[in-house]
């Protein structure tokens, strides 16, 4: 059991000290820098890599909403 | 369309990768760093399939930006799974491969889980993101883990030439990669160039393996000495 728990806390202590590491790295960091693995030339992303896919899921257009979902009240309600 | 320079070092790394698979198989080690191999074995294919999507839809289009993002997650699983075996083999007289198998299932669900709470926001491209964020996350738990592992190497004297080479050079691979995003990220506008380096470390890891499989038999030792001192 101590060996397990053992385990779990070096697990843990790996993906934090790595995540911290990738945070110091990446501080600066606009998205568009990537570290990637094979060969072939990096294709051209917007931030935050990976490309937008062509539909999201379901068709018909965004409603237009700012910060989270819902409608907005009618002006001056308390 | 990418320069030729480029052209040129992703055909050297391909080439690189067939050599280590040759000196895998006949120095009869394909076997026990299985992961090992089967990651070099995938990152050939893997180019091979970027290769197609490149030449058949171009390097803006969507076809080959998918293609790119998802075999990169794919290959740093792959990557990760190698670095496991590696730890399996320097703990292999210790008896806890268990508790090894067990740390690391927790350390990639974990690594999953973190990916996960940084993409969920951006829920318009979720898969996307999730396996972008994955890959990038597994790059940094590979280069702490490959520190861990050559630090558990100094204080188990570890002895084993093979093993410690393929180790180091991993190690030498993560970091290389690890700088150069840094680098990406501190000047942005020398990004290009760094397009230009960053293949180059891709070259390396194959070459340090292939020296490793065809050099060093798997029962080469090395003194203890020429890793660390020991103080007395």
């Amino acid at each position: 059991m101590s060996r397990k728990l053992t385990a779990l806390l070096l697990a843990m202590l790996i993906l934090v000290g790595a995540m911290g590491l990738k945070t110091v790295v990446a501080a600066h960091s606009n998205g568009t820098v990537m570290m990637a693995n094979g060969g072939g030339p990096f294709p051209p992303v917007q931030n935050g890599g990976g490309p937008f896919p062509p539909v999201q899921n379901g068709g018909g257009p965004f409603p237009p909403v700012q910060n989270g979902g819902g409608p907005f009240p009618p002006a001056g309600a308390q | 369309m990418p320069g030729s320079f480029i052209y040129w070092l992703w055909s050297l790394e391909s080439i690189l990768e067939v050599v280590v698979l040759v000196c895998a198989l006949s120095r009869h080690s394909f076997r026990r760093y299985l992961c090992l191999n089967l990651y070099m074995l995938s990152s050939l294919l893997v180019s091979a399939g970027r290769y197609w999507a490149l030449s058949q839809h171009g390097l803006r289009s969507n076809e080959y930006k998918y293609f790119y993002f998802y075999s990169d997650a794919v290959l740093t699983i792959f990557l990760y799974l190698a670095l496991i075996t590696l730890y399996l083999r320097v703990f292999d007289e210790m008896n806890v491969e268990k508790y090894v198998r067990f740390a690391a299932v927790l350390l990639l669900a974990g690594t999953a889980l973190f990916s996960y709470g940084v993409v969920q926001q951006s829920s318009n491209r979720m898969l996307t993101g999730f396996f972008f964020e994955l890959s990038q996350n597994l790059y940094f738990v590979g280069l702490v883990l490959t520190y861990v592992l050559w630090g558990a190497i100094l204080k188990l004297r570890e002895t084993r030439t093979q093993l410690i080479q393929l180790v180091l050079s991993l190690g030498i691979y993560f970091s290389a990669f690890a700088a150069s995003f840094a680098l990406g990220n501190m000047f942005p506008g020398d990004y290009r160039f760094l397009g230009y380096v960053v293949p180059v470390f891709g070259c390396l890891l194959p070459l340090a393996w292939a020296y490793a499989f065809w050099k060093l038999t798997p029962d080469a030792r090395m003194s203890t000495a020429r890793l660390a001192v020991v103080p007395r």
